[in-house]
């Protein structure tokens, strides 16, 4: 029997489903609209980002969102492809939350 | 492979959906590994996407299925309807005939 992939829950024992509305914020606006350019034009495929997202470590996944697992996933696609360089990408994403988003103020 | 069919299976054929054990990426969940269903629709054929998920595009494509499998054979506890049934979509590889 192979290992269950992260994403393989069909038929494990759920918690109840929140029926909670969630705000939508405008960095996942952003973020989808990034995403769908970067498949669209052919930087990634979408097995590879399913296949990204498989890799996180259970805990990650399971703290992470539907938008955070596809942020995350995206950006590790394109730290793998030599597309974004980790460091450069976490000191631009540290002055950004520096200096406060539509969706957070510092 | 042994056992798979050169030429692909056709509607209705009852097919068991095998357990390849391949690690990484792979769209055959494991609630559906070795149970019999029955071949639904032929969907065409695709890039394998245990391939793609690494970056190797462009390579042959192979025939995609959708197979019906009764709620009962999936669950052995289900209460619903005797004829409740899932379709999910299974490449050819996964497949032997039963």
């Amino acid at each position: 029997m192979a290992e269950r992939l992260i994403t393989d829950v069909g038929g494990l024992p759920a918690d109840e489903v929140p029926r909670q509305e969630v705000p939508q914020l405008f960095w996942e606006k952003h973020m989808i609209a990034m995403f769908n350019v970067l498949w669209s034009k052919g930087v990634f495929n979408l097995d590879e980002f399913r296949r990204a997202v498989e890799q996180m470590t259970p805990k990650e996944y399971k703290e992470s969102s539907f938008y955070g697992r596809r942020l995350d996933g995206m950006t590790n696609l394109l730290v793998e492809k030599g597309l974004v360089d980790r460091d450069e990408l976490a000191a631009r994403t540290e002055q950004i939350v520096r200096e406060g988003t539509r969706d957070h103020v510092r | 492979m042994s056992g798979e069919p050169a030429h692909g299976y056709a509607l209705g054929d009852r097919v068991r959906i095998v357990d390849l054990g391949k690690p990484g990426h792979v769209r055959t969940p494991l609630y559906v590994r070795d149970k019999v269903g029955v071949i639904d629709h032929c969907c065409g054929s695709f890039e394998n996407p245990e391939n793609r998920a690494y970056g190797r595009v462009g390579r042959e494509r192979i025939p995609l299925y959708r197979v019906r499998l009764k709620q009962r054979e999936l669950w052995p506890d289900y209460e619903g309807a005797e004829d409740d049934s899932l379709v999910l979509e299974i490449y050819h590889h996964w497949l032997r005939p039963a």
